[in-house]
């Protein structure tokens, strides 16, 4: 049995979860693997979030939100962005692969966007193998 | 070289200036410990107080730390060296304390020691700074000359290495953390309260001192001071068992430097970078 | 009898320790020398003063887990831990810290209040006490003396050792002890110079002084319960302490804990971690309240739990001046210079 990785994947409510209804409502075709939670805004996203992730065994992280200059909240996805690039580069030094967290700016028309990042991850993480490194043995 | 006794004579000098005068209740210094080696921080809040104040190579202490416990509107005299006064500016940009209520006394100085192994503290272990950059009041000579090797030169060896080498070292380091949290009080910057940490509703971490919760307690310090470090050292030197917190802040920091164009605590100007933003910071930094 | 081994050969004698059962000796690390559970005899090292962690770890772990359960299942289905415990060798405790075990002991191990797990570990473990090396100077944080223990008090240990040159002398001083040592076989026997020589240590190490010298228990509980409301006082004492919790973790006499319930993926562990007083929380109540929110109410508890508290409730003052509060403090505070500074006050 190959592996199916778990992918945690946030969205913003606004832009990247409408984004990825409309992936649904056209019946694109995109991997099962991500379970998706709902936030408001990015900026909502606290970078404990991630770690809590990948100790509770995610395999990847990819965070959505409205692309800069189009947050809903006007500045919400600016101070997402300086902050998530840190929580990257955080992740990096410890050692974890790079690949696992992924930042993705998909808005609410962007269904197909939605659909391709979806399966371009997936893939990647397939490749990268299972996270063992922050994971809790159970 | 510091001429470590004149700048004491002109510490005790100033404070008692200013505690006689009353344009401070207190005077954040350092004090006498139970051998020369191992001095104390020390907070005179009367004339009688100052004779009590020492300067001398191991008064690493960052006083900027104790600046939160006294009540908004002190007048506080704080003697600050170079990463010290950097502290002092992040807490005005975090608006814990104002400019106007603090005599912020710099303390230029070359040579600072580490008691427990003696060795001179330099770039490696912190930001590598002679002089304030904020103060009313100069105690000594500026240090001129070359300025000691980059604060993250240190890290060159660290990002060489191959991420499941570096993933091993971390997870050995922070496997040492016996959770006693002296990281945490030592540092000027932590003044949350409640911390994370000690959260039960969201349980973040259990107790316990070992991976997973050390690991999520130290990735998420290393979150919570991005930007804010000002790269002292303090924390590395109170921990009892000796993990390299410094080399985690100082890449870090370099990598704000890098992507925001800031340094922490360098001008009351500033606003920290993570409660900053530019429309155009670059898509690049998420790669 | 006593018995003797040159400290080059050390690792042999550790070695048929391990074979024996448990072996828990100083190793050294980055930032000094700690206990650890020996699995390579060559990593025993005696050449230290004092480990940074006292030895409680051994009888009372930083974290020890009690009962696993399973969400959904009954009580009944819980399973509380069994210690299986093989013989244990606590190797190389300086009286100070041997004594402090018969202080802890009062909290887990007397009549009414026993903690089984401590028990059965106490029990089942051999003390080597070790010590001090006479011809070392004193470090300038100990204060043993104040507390009526002396640098080479074999009291409590089961086989106590001493260092002769480059040789190590031990003897039994408990049954338990000269039985273990009748079983050593590989170690050598003393000529009765080095018997001599093991009781002139013992009485040499009265002379050896720490600081601060015998003090009256009765006088510190009560002047530390007079002080109690000087604010200035108190304040003035903590105005360097970050309220960490370094002291009470490297403390052989401390012995606060909390109890957690971790539960994750259906099923979880109740554990019982150190907890400190001198942590911001510590007194935090259900209701939001917290009455020490302040720095100088938790240094002051801690000052008056150990030097007035325990001795009006228990009769000892619970500490044993091994000095490693103030040595590891990240500010240097002297510990019981505090207590010496009320007396004055």
């Amino acid at each position: 049995m190959s592996f199916e990785p778990k992918i945690l994947g946030i969205a913003c409510n606004w832009c990247t979860y409408t984004g990825a209804d409309l992936a649904g409502t056209t019946r694109l075709k995109y991997p099962q693997n991500l379970r998706v939670v709902r936030v408001m805004c990015s900026s909502r996203i606290n970078p404990s979030f991630i770690f809590r992730a990948f100790q509770l065994g995610a395999d990847g992280v990819l965070i959505g939100g409205c692309h800069p200059g189009d947050c809903h909240y006007n500045t919400g996805n600016l101070y997402a962005r300086r902050r998530l690039a840190t929580t990257k580069k955080i992740l990096e030094f410890a050692g974890l692969e790079p690949g696992r967290l992924r930042v993705e700016w998909i808005s609410a028309s962007e269904g197909n966007k939605f659909a391709e990042v979806v399966e371009e991850f997936t893939t990647q993480i397939k490749n990268l193998g299972p996270q063992t490194k922050l994971k809790i043995p159970q | 070289m510091t001429d470590f006794k004149k700048i004491e004579e002109n510490l005790k000098k100033e404070s008692k200036r200013l505690l006689e005068a009353g344009d401070v209740t207190v005077v954040l210094a350092y004090g006498k410990g139970f051998d020369e080696s191992h001095p104390m921080p020390y907070a005179a809040k009367a004339v009688a107080d100052v004779e009590n104040i020492v300067f001398n190579e191991y008064c690493n202490y960052n006083m900027a730390r104790y600046l939160v416990r006294y009540p908004q509107g002190t007048k506080i005299a704080i003697a600050v060296k170079a990463a010290d006064s950097r502290a002092v500016i992040v807490l005005i940009q975090e608006e814990k304390v104002k400019r106007e209520n603090l005599v912020i006394l710099g303390i230029p100085v070359q040579g600072m020691k580490n008691p427990k192994t003696g060795e001179i503290i330099d770039s490696k272990t912190t930001c590598g700074m002679y002089n304030p950059v904020l103060y009313d009041l100069l105690l000594g000579e500026e240090v001129h000359g070359s300025k000691s090797a980059s604060p993250y030169e240190v890290l060159m060896e660290y990002e060489k290495m191959d991420k499941d080498a570096r993933w091993e070292f971390w997870k050995k380091e922070l496997d040492k953390c016996i959770r006693c949290y002296a990281c945490r009080k030592a540092c000027p910057m932590c003044y949350c309260d409640p911390c994370f940490i000690d959260q039960s509703k969201p349980k973040w971490a259990d107790k316990a001192p070992q991976s997973p919760g050390n690991m999520m307690y130290h990735l998420t310090r290393f979150q919570h001071l991005a930007g804010r470090c000002i790269d002292c050292g303090e924390c590395s030197r109170a921990c009892p068992v000796g993990i390299p917190l410094y080399l985690f802040h100082k890449k870090v920091a370099k990598e704000c430097e890098e992507m925001f164009k800031q340094q922490a605590g360098m001008s009351i100007e500033d606003k920290p970078v993570l409660v900053d933003f530019r429309v155009e910071d670059s898509d690049k930094i998420l790669e | 009898m006593v018995k003797k081994i040159t400290i080059e050969k050390i690792s042999e004698l550790v070695a048929v320790l391990m074979e024996k059962g448990t072996l828990l000796a100083p190793v050294k690390e980055v930032s000094g020398h700690n206990f650890a559970q020996i699995s390579d005899p060559q990593k025993v090292d005696l050449n230290f003063y004092n480990t940074i962690m006292s030895p409680k770890n051994a009888f009372f772990p930083h974290k020890e887990d009690f009962v696993k359960y399973k969400i959904g299942k009954s009580l009944a289905e819980a399973e509380a831990t069994v210690l299986n415990l093989k013989p244990t060798f606590l190797f190389g405790v300086r009286p100070c810290d041997v004594k402090s075990f018969e202080i802890m002991d009062i909290h887990f191990n007397a009549a009414g209040i026993v903690d089984p797990y401590w028990r059965a570990r106490r029990e089942a473990t051999t003390i080597f006490g070790y010590a001090y090396d006479l011809s070392v100077p004193l470090d300038s944080a100990d204060f043993y003396n104040t507390l009526g223990i002396y640098a080479a008090d074999p009291e409590g240990s089961d086989i106590f050792m001493v260092k002769k040159d480059k040789e190590l002398l031990l003897k039994g001083i408990t049954p338990k002890g000269e039985k273990l040592l009748g079983e050593l076989s590989s170690l050598a026997r003393v000529s009765s110079a080095d018997e001599n020589y093991f009781e002139e240590y013992i009485k040499r190490g009265k002379e050896y002084k720490t600081r601060f010298t015998c003090v009256d228990a009765q006088a510190i509980a009560r002047k530390l319960e007079t002080i109690f409301d000087n604010v200035d006082f108190w304040t003035k004492m903590s105005s360097a302490c970050l309220s960490c919790g370094i002291c009470t973790f490297v403390c052989p006499t401390c012995y606060c804990f909390d109890i957690c319930d971790d539960t994750m993926f259906g099923k979880g562990t109740r554990s019982r971690v150190w907890d400190a007083c001198m942590f911001t929380d510590f007194t935090l109540e259900a209701s939001g309240h917290n009455p020490r929110t302040q720095v100088y109410q938790r240094l002051r508890q801690k000052i008056s739990h150990k030097y007035s508290y325990h001795i009006r409730k228990y009769g000892v003052i619970s500490c044993v001046g091994c000095g490693r509060c103030t040595r590891h403090c990240p500010v240097n505070i002297d510990i019981y210079s505090i207590v010496e500074a009320a007396l004055k006050a």
